[in-house]
């Protein structure tokens, strides 16, 4: 609650014990309303001094650093032989290149594969643990497991399990029905699916998460008033739980879409881009042209245009949201 | 409200104020401080024998000169940590890095040139060791402490159990590869091994350094000299393309490289050799410990690299100490680039069963037959004297290995591939890389 918001709750509770201090305020003229306005609020520098530490730590490792990659995109970065300012080439070069391009729509089907994929899986999880009992808090926290294992432990873990041969763990699982074996990330046919569905295992159980605590504000009256009208277990659940949780999606989406966009490590250690660049996304494909190929003012573009992709999606579903609720 | 928009707004103008401030070049003529600390870079595994060994190398050195040394080792991502580093303008003194990464730094600016007449026995070295250091204008910028190449590694109780002799020829080498991944060299009944260990993931473009054995001794080349100091590309000579293609067929037709190679880098490729996986694999002596203590001296031999079309031209490589640009102790940084290269460093810097930081010497003086006895060690010395070859000298070597490895590695893990049109097309990014680099003989 800001200070703002409390003012006038301040001053009904000072009101009725201090009857005449409306008035005596009113007679002392504007001077003595300021001061009596600054006793209530504090100084106009308070809120700004508990922000202190926060916004110096932003300005210093996020806002800072920010700026500097937005200069370093138009420049040709030599930090010992001075930087020479080269326009939009970096842009240039990142546009025309094929593999950007490449890059930018393998992004775009991981993140799109990957949020859906998460939200439908962490719904279903969701619907399946949500209640009361307490053993269901055990199998909550087990689900939960994936998002709190480090990634790089995750990539790992994973990579053994898609070991390309009949021997391998999954593939082993595919030979029990015939199927197989599957080269998984070793084959540029299978390798973004398996990444796909790496990320929505990690996902999906962030999304349960969230979606559990939304469905604690579905109206269970709804519930039952549909049971009452006959509706079947899936209508109940498209009717009822679905529109409930429209602003939980709405932000899950948002999270998912942003976090699918700058998708790096699960790529980075299970692919890195390959094979055949099948796997290349935005973000490993500036690592690649920045700092493996010491082009830092092409990677700085390409990280420029990625922020603006970020932020026109933020952008087009915070209005669409707002419309919505209009 | 309108006091914090300015106060907003005036926090924002600094940051940009102190962004635009920090643009210009820096550091470059730093003030001498002969007392100052080295920071000495050298790219290990923290914590490994290796960082031991540089520790040990630096402390030798501290006693005989008197300059302090602070020892970092980095493994992951080393370059990546040093641009971070170079864009703060605050580089460690000393880097000791892959020869091939000389064009990389130079071309930022990230180096010093070193002054032979100071290294005390820069006419010690070898000259082929030497050379590795040149900047493409012909200046020395980097000083090799170390020097290495590529030999066979064979799992010996495989090869005698299948009755093969030692690959002299590559039919030799494929033959052997196949029969490791079909005859069940492991005994255990099972169909789980492969012929060749190779890392073919694009990462720090491992598939092309790997493959560069290969392409050598095929009598190809990546890029071929014209003249000049100029180059052209080469993957689409009838060498190189034959090279692809007998390198192609051990993995598409005969099966016979590891499951998974076309995602795997140094590490994972490694524990095939070692856990009894792979039987073959081609790689500089820096395994030799690892290999010894993980699966036993006594199961695999080193031997040269079998004849190929041309030649058995391998990759020769080695580990050089660079000077930073922006020292505040450029006398330290010389007397350390010629403790490094000196018999005594050298020396020091080989003692060990596991924690040395040369490889194989690069000061003539120095026997390695008389530090390491073991015959292996002298076949690796034998290897590199007659047949290693150094990536060439050109402004910056990554983006040709870079586009290279993502070829191989494409054509690895695509059979269906059409090989010509996949070379021709490197062929024709190679030229773009060359141009951008002012070094394109067209």
């Amino acid at each position: 609650m800001s200070l703002d918001q409390a003012e006038p709750a301040a001053s009904t509770a000072a009101a009725p014990g201090v009857p005449g201090t409306h008035k005596e305020g009113r007679r002392g003229g504007a001077s003595t309303g300021r001061r009596a306005r600054d006793r209530r609020s504090g100084q106009w520098w308070t809120p700004w001094l508990f922000l202190a530490p926060a916004l110096i730590l932003f300005l210093y490792f996020k806002f800072i650093p920010m700026a500097n990659a937005l200069t370093m995109s138009f420049q040709d970065v030599r930090p010992y032989l001075g930087n020479r300012w080269v326009g939009t080439d970096n842009y240039a070069t990142v546009l025309e290149s094929a593999g950007f391009r490449e890059a930018a729509w393998h992004t775009v089907v991981l993140a799109a594969g990957q949020t859906a994929g998460s939200m439908a899986l962490g719904l279903v999880l969701a619907l399946l643990m949500e209640g009361q009992s307490r053993r269901l808090g055990f199998v909550r926290s087990a689900a939960f497991l994936p998002v709190v294992v480090p990634i790089a432990v995750v990539a790992e873990l994973w990579r053994i399990m898609y070991h390309p041969t009949g021997d391998g763990m999954l593939n082993s699982l595919l030979g029990l029905v015939g199927w197989g074996p599957s080269g998984f990330i070793n084959d540029p046919d299978t390798s973004m699916a398996s990444i796909m569905l790496t990320g929505i295992w990690r996902g999906a159980p962030y999304d349960m998460m969230i979606i559990l605590a939304g469905l604690t504000s579905v109206d269970r009256g709804l519930y039952e008033a549909a049971k009452v009208d006959g509706a079947s277990r899936w209508q109940r659940v498209w009717h009822v739980t679905v529109p409930g949780l429209r602003s939980v999606f709405s932000i899950l989406f948002i999270l998912a879409a942003i976090r699918g966009l700058r998708v790096f490590t699960e790529v980075f250690l299970l692919t890195n881009g390959g094979p055949d660049g099948s796997t290349e996304v935005v973000m490993t494909l500036i690592y690649k042209l920045g700092l493996e190929q010491n082009r830092l003012g092409v990677g700085a573009a390409g990280a420029v245009l990625l922020f603006v992709a970020t932020l026109i999606l933020t952008v087009v579903v915070q209005l669409l949201r707002r419309r919505e609720s209009k | 409200m309108q006091r914090s928009r300015w106060v907003g707004a005036g926090v924002l103008a600094s940051a940009l104020v102190l962004t635009s401030c920090s643009s210009g070049p820096a550091g470059v003529d730093a003030k001498q401080n002969k007392k100052a600390t080295l920071e000495l870079w050298t790219r290990t595994t923290p914590g490994g024998p290796g960082e031991q060994g540089a520790v040990k190398l630096a402390a030798a050195f501290q006693k005989a000169t008197g300059y302090k040394v602070k020892v970092t080792a980095i493994f992951d991502d080393f370059e990546t940590k040093l641009q971070q580093r170079a864009a703060q303008k605050k580089l460690p003194d000393i880097v000791m890095n892959d020869v091939t990464q000389l064009g990389a730094m130079h071309s930022q600016g990230l180096l010093r040139e070193i002054d032979l007449d100071k290294i005390e026995d820069s006419k010690e070295i070898i000259g082929q060791g030497l050379d590795s250091g040149k900047s493409v204008d012909g200046k020395q910028y980097g000083l090799p402490y170390s020097a290495q190449a590529s030999a066979l590694l064979i799992r010996k109780d495989w090869r005698q159990k299948l009755k093969l002799d030692v690959p002299e020829t590559w039919d030799d080498f494929a033959a052997m590869a196949k029969a490791f991944t079909t005859r069940d060299p492991d005994g255990d009944g099972k169909k789980n091994t492969s012929g060749l260990a190779a890392p073919l993931s694009t990462k720090r473009g491992y598939a092309s350094w790997y493959f560069s054995n290969f392409l050598w001794a095929a009598g190809g080349d990546f890029i071929t000299e014209a003249g000049k100091g100029t180059y052209k590309p080469a993957m689409t000579s009838k060498a190189s393309a034959e090279a692809v293609q007998w390198f192609r067929d051990l993995g598409c037709k005969d099966k016979a490289v590891q499951p998974g190679a076309v995602t795997m880098d140094t590490p994972p490729t490694n524990e095939t050799f070692e856990s009894g996986k792979t039987g073959m694999f081609v790689v500089g002596p820096y395994l030799l410990p690892r290999f010894d203590e993980t699966l036993g001296k006594d199961k695999y031999e080193v031997v040269p690299m079998p004849k190929g079309p041309k030649d058995s031209t391998v990759l020769a490589e080695g580990g050089s100490v660079y000077l930073m640009a922006g020292s505040d102790n450029r006398a330290g940084q010389d007397a350390f680039a010629s403790f490094a290269v000196s018999a005594e460093g050298q020396k020091t810097g080989m003692e060990g069963d596991t924690a040395y930081t040369v490889q194989l010497p690069v000061n003539k003086s120095v026997d390695i037959s008389q530090v390491r006895p073991d015959p292996r060690w002298k076949t690796y010395a034998q290897v590199y004297q007659d047949s290693g070859r150094y990536a060439p000298s050109i402004p910056n070597w990554t983006p040709v290995r870079q586009a290279t490895a993502d070829t191989l590695n494409a054509l690895m893990a695509d059979c269906g591939l059409d090989t010509g049109t996949k070379l021709r097309e490197l062929d024709k990014q190679l030229a773009g890389i060359l141009e951008e680099q002012g070094i394109s003989a067209s």
